[in-house]
């Protein structure tokens, strides 16, 4: 498994781990948005333990709503981001 | 029990002493760190008196820069932060025609922004543990808005409300936020009233006498402890009556 794809599971993962989702990881699919009607339904406190999440694993600063509504729309928009902030700082 | 991490702000006080002795007293598990600005004689004293399980800690609540060491030093000892006791208070009363725009500043600084900077600084701990209990101690004056306060009770109103909004933010995160509203209590702001001025303020108390701290303290620890799991968004007014 690649670097991106492994990413991609451990996100689903602290998804489902972490907003106490009923859904399993392996159902939620790359593109599928996490906000609003035919996504995976997440709100705005959702939001809210996601950035928290996201800083404490992977020291990942989504500094305002706007770069939250960019960064947090689906699997694949979160990795985008980890990977641009990881090979800004590859530590 | 487990060990429980409770952080009281302007600890120098006679409230703030009153609450640390009440989580102290409580339970040989809870640590607690007095947040101390300019005055800390008091509280070095408390810490000194409970050694291994009661700290000082340097914090301007006015100052986002200074809440992230002082939080970083608690999670760094203890790798966790339970309980968050907004008490630090200032105030300079004076009717508002008259009020230097400086005394509404300072005091809007300590009393409101103070909390929302406190709040702001702990917030992401309790949220990755899915828990904490936030204590803002707000004031009578928040609901009865006196004369010559108009910089104090609208601070504390706002601490009323912020404790309203944030507590439906994060309700659903395990964490509780709860306010703690004081009429007259015998400590150090009252002592700098004349005998006169007790004297009206003692015919305004149905109980003919002012509150003790650790009267209060007592209720900030119940909001604090598990039991009081399903109170959120509450102001609770402690005044012997008045209101």
């Amino acid at each position: 498994m690649n670097n991106t794809a492994e990413l991609r599971t451990q996100i689903k993962r602290l998804l489902v781990e972490n907003l106490m989702l009923q859904s399993t990881p392996e159902e939620i699919t790359d593109n599928l948005p996490l906000f609003g009607p035919g996504g995976l339904g997440l709100d705005s406190v959702d939001a809210l333990q996601l950035v928290v999440a996201l800083d404490k694993n992977y020291g990942l600063k989504i500094p305002d709503p706007e770069a939250a509504k960019k960064v947090l729309q689906s699997v694949n928009t979160i990795v985008a981001a980890l990977e641009e902030r990881l090979s800004a700082d590859p530590r | 029990m487990s060990l429980r991490v409770i952080l009281i702000t302007g600890a120098n006080g006679g409230l703030g002493r009153a609450t640390a002795q009440a989580f102290l007293q409580a339970s040989r598990d809870n640590h607690v760190w007095l947040g101390v600005n300019t005055r800390r004689e008091q509280a070095d004293k408390l810490a000194g008196e409970n050694t291994g399980r009661c700290f000082c800690v340097s914090l301007d609540v006015t100052r986002p820069e200074s809440w992230k060491p002082a939080v970083a030093e608690i999670l760094a000892r203890h790798q966790r932060l339970d309980v968050l006791v907004n008490n630090a208070g200032s105030h300079q009363d004076g009717f508002l025609a008259m009020m230097p725009p400086d005394s509404w500043q300072r005091v809007l600084a300590t009393n409101l922004n103070g909390v929302f900077h406190g709040c702001q600084a702990v917030l992401p701990t309790m949220i990755s543990q899915r828990s904490g209990r936030i204590v803002n101690v707000a004031s009578l004056s928040a609901l009865l808005a006196p004369a010559g306060q108009t910089n104090y009770a609208a601070a504390k109103a706002g601490v009323v409300a912020l404790t309203r909004s944030l507590a439906k933010e994060v309700a659903r995160i395990g964490i509780t936020v709860n306010a703690v509203c004081p009429g007259y209590v015998d400590t150090e702001a009252l002592a700098v009233m004349g005998d006169a001025e007790r004297r009206r303020a003692l015919e305004q108390i149905p109980m003919r006498r002012f509150g003790r701290p650790d009267e209060i303290a007592a209720a900030i620890h119940f909001l604090a402890c598990a039991e009081a799991g399903y109170i959120t968004g509450s102001a609770l007014k402690i005044d012997g009556g008045i209101f």
